[in-house]
């Protein structure tokens, strides 16, 4: 295979990346660690600021992605090593196995429909199941699923084997094994995306012990058609639908205890998700707490604005202290000073959303030893020149974009993409 | 020392204006005119004579439940530390408790010529040593038991109870009569000279006893000498809480204990926790004595809620309120008792069930005991056997 850019990373910015990288008439390959492309975008309901329908606007660049004639998809993949230099990069990638034959699986969906094991859905932030077949979500990209071979019983007790029988196109093959594939490639683009920041050591806040404190993606999924409530605002510990919510701004962030940095995207989409809590339920009543609301993208102020004036949205300006149980209705207290007037109050809601920073990778030290790259203080990818290069790592031909470099929305990250997909056009001209 | 200096060391700088520490502090949730981020504000935007001047001045707890959790790391207490230091360079001490009576006898022992009959309660039931390496810092129990004859104060029977243990063990630790109030009170209260001249006395006598540990059943005592006396005195002393002495010693084997039935919850002292990281060699002994079942307040460790009133800096409505919801919350968890390990901290939860004034309150009657009483009674008759 001699693809001429190697791009690391399936998500919005990677698949920007790519198609742009292929319509300028390069070779791409474009590796991806879990079973699908789409990253992080896909598990958004809406997007900020125009409420648009996220797999609406992901799902046609996912297609476009994995049907280019240019561009080679490699899910469930990893690159293992990095070796050469800018123009002639070769890469170890390993493809795992699926279990199923990717030449043979049409896509049906009966083994997934038949398989009795179940394990946490990733893609639902753990707020729902998953079989130990399955393929991530309805729109996966390639739509070939995998057995999940940590909660399969045929892996762990060598029974059952009933996706086996069921499949008529004879795609299952609990024998295949990983594969090593070298690619060469002149550019690196990296697009690993981020992780979330875990709120659980802010005890604080009571995540983990009050079960109706929520994280953002926990509620993103629960607002979501394709969530495990169909879209419905149940709430953990009893299913009620909720009416009196309340989102807490810089959970990870702005803190000398996790990270200093602003997550730069908590201020909007908790807003959105706020107003989603509305469209829902007309009526929703929505408290965000912040200590300075960051709306400085184009329609952003508009988007708070129209947040306050039409969907009961509250802004409080204060970071919240603790949040407490009420034993008796299962509601979290929301222990906060309101900093405009100096008075510390509670506030008791039926829900309590923890705005959690954008973290990097959690393997973001191992991909950046693989690469040879270095990383900044806070983990996301160094880019020294920001200001005439601001997509340049410190490696020749490697470039970098979307939230592996710094925590940003999506408008920003495809940006970012098509600015590396230009970089790396240029060093495949021969330029520097 | 000025406001920019003390800025500058408490990191005030850093201050993001959250407010998350107005919305953890005690004073805040029942006093709507204290708001510890105002305070800061009011320094950082330089209106010093405010400041200084605000009746909430010495309000402040100094229990660093807001510090321990400020996203911009600002020693909020230290800085109030400070600012007090200032205000009471110019005269200001605020509404002491008890009519500053206790901090009268602090200052009253800087008085060379008032001689202390500081262990006049030592019996020969008690073993101590002239000479030798450890040390019982006594502190100012014998004068508490003084000031609140109203009820029992039993801080004494803390000195006497810790001798006791310290004696079954086989140690019979130097006692210094001669030995003054650690200053703590007085170092928050802003009375920065008093301070340093108890700590140079105290340096000073330490020194010549030739002990090389020195043993607390006061955190505050504790707390002063190891993180307020090294910027004033040179002393060059291991340290220790006598909880922390009596978990190291009982992993060797060194305490047998009887049984005492009973269902028990405990209060973290802010001095002992907060501030000095304290919180598993007390649990640890607590469940070392068979029968003993610890249930844990819903506010416990490094968020437990203080007893309402420090240095005796302070002590209104609002204390009140908060350590009669303390025992509330600690009559919540089923116990019988309520265990703690810090003198004062005993005697105002006791203050709070010594009904004062026509208004009954809410029933807050509870056993209060200090860990080393409990302890000790549960090492009563074992060393005969």
């Amino acid at each position: 295979m001699n693809n001429s850019v190697l791009i690391i990373g399936g998500g919005i910015a990677g698949i920007q990346a790519a198609i742009d990288s292929a319509n300028m008439g390069f070779q791409v390959c474009l590796v991806e660690k879990s079973p699908s492309i789409g990253g992080r975008m896909a598990q958004l309901d809406k997007t900020f600021p125009t409420n648009d329908c996220a797999m609406c606007i992901l799902a046609p660049k996912m297609i476009e992605a994995g049907q280019h004639a240019n561009i080679k998809l490699l899910t469930y993949s990893e690159v293992l090593s990095v070796e050469g230099e800018v123009g002639k990069f070769k890469a170890k990638i390993k493809k795992k196995a699926r279990s199923v034959d990717e030449e043979k699986c049409t896509g049906c969906g009966i083994c997934i429909e038949k398989c009795p094991w179940k394990a946490d859905s990733e893609f639902d932030a753990g707020m729902g199941k998953r079989k130990a077949i399955y393929v991530p979500f309805p729109q996966a990209i390639p739509n070939v699923p995998v057995i999940d071979r940590e909660h399969c019983a045929y892996f762990l007790k060598g029974k059952c084997r009933a996706c086996e029988r069921f499949c008529e196109a004879g795609a299952i093959n609990y024998d295949q094994e990983d594969e090593i594939i070298e690619v060469e490639a002149k550019a690196i683009i990296l697009a690993t995306g981020f992780d979330l920041y875990d709120p659980t050591p802010l005890r604080e806040y009571g995540y983990g012990r009050i079960q109706n404190v929520i994280t953002a993606m926990e509620y993103e999924r629960l607002s979501s058609a394709s969530g495990p409530t169909a879209g419905e605002l149940k709430r953990p510990s009893d299913g009620k639908i909720v009416s009196d919510i309340a989102f807490i701004q810089c959970v990870g962030s702005r803190d000398v205890r996790s990270n200093r940095y602003c997550s730069s995207v908590c201020c909007m989409y908790g807003t959105k998700e706020a107003i989603l809590a509305y469209e829902h339920r007309p009526g929703t009543k929505s408290t965000i707490f912040y200590i300075d609301l960051r709306a400085v993208g184009k329609r952003f102020q508009e988007y708070i604005q129209r947040a306050e004036d039409e969907y009961n949205i509250t802004y409080i300006r204060g970071r919240p202290g603790n949040i407490e149980l009420n034993r008796r209705n299962q509601n979290p207290t929301i222990w906060y000073e309101d900093t405009t007037t100096g008075e510390t109050k509670s506030l008791e809601v039926e829900l309590a959303i923890l705005c959690q920073a954008l973290i990097p990778p959690r393997d973001i030290q191992k991909t950046a030893s693989i690469l040879s790259i270095e990383l900044d203080e806070y983990g996301f990818v160094k880019t020294p020149d920001g200001l005439s290069h601001p997509v340049d790592t410190t490696r020749a031909g490697i470039l970098a974009c979307g939230c592996v470099h710094s925590p940003k929305d999506i408008p920003d990250s495809v940006v970012q993409a098509s600015a590396a997909a230009a970089r790396a056009a240029e060093i495949l001209s021969g330029g520097t | 020392m000025t406001l920019e200096d003390i800025i500058k060391e408490t990191k005030t700088y850093y201050c993001l204006e959250c407010g998350k520490c107005s919305s953890l502090c005690p004073i805040s949730r029942h006093n709507p005119s204290y708001s510890p981020r105002l305070m800061l504000e009011k320094a950082l935007t330089g209106f010093e004579g405010d400041l200084i001047n605000d009746q909430e001045l010495f309000s402040c707890l100094t229990c660093y439940n807001c510090s321990l959790k400020c996203p911009a790391d600002v020693d909020y207490p230290l800085f109030m530390q400070k600012v007090r230091t200032l205000a009471f360079a110019q005269g200001r001490y605020g509404v002491p408790a008890d009519s500053g009576i206790l901090q009268s006898f602090m200052r009253l022992m800087l008085n060379p010529a008032i001689e202390q009959r500081r262990l006049e309660w030592l019996s020969d039931e008690y073993r101590i040593s002239e000479k030798g390496n450890i040390l019982f810092f006594v502190g100012c129990a014998p004068y508490f038991e003084f000031a609140f004859e109203d009820f029992e104060a039993g801080a004494l029977n803390i000195a006497k109870d810790s001798l006791k243990i310290l004696n079954t063990l086989g140690i019979e630790p130097m006692v210094l009569a001669d030995e003054k109030c650690c200053g703590h009170d007085l170092l928050w209260t802003g009375d920065v000279e008093s301070f340093r001249k108890l700590a140079e006395h105290n340096a000073r006598i330490i020194k010549e006893s030739g002990a090389k540990k020195i043993i607390f059943s006061c955190p505050e005592g504790y707390r002063t000498f190891k993180f307020d006396y090294p910027h004033y005195v040179d002393l060059d002393c291991e340290l220790q809480h006598i909880t922390e002495f009596l978990a190291e010693n009982m992993g060797k084997g060194m305490l047998d204990f009887k049984e005492v039935k009973k269902k028990v919850t405990y209060q973290d002292p802010c001095r002992l926790g907060r501030h000095l990281g304290v919180y598993e060699q007390p649990r640890k002994l607590i469940e070392a004595i068979p029968g003993i079942e610890l249930i844990e307040m819903e506010h416990t460790r490094d968020e437990s809620i203080c007893c309402g009133t420090s240095a005796w800096t302070n002590c209104d409505a609002y204390s009140k309120q908060i350590r009669t919801e303390r025992l509330l919350e600690a009559k919540a968890t089923g116990a019988e008792m309520l265990i703690t390990a810090c003198p004062k901290c005993q005697i105002h939860f006791r203050c709070a069930m010594v009904s004062k004034g026509e208004e009954k309150g809410p029933d807050v009657e509870m056993d209060v005991m200090d860990i080393v009483n409990l302890v000790a009674s549960a090492l009563e008759d074992n060393g005969s056997e």
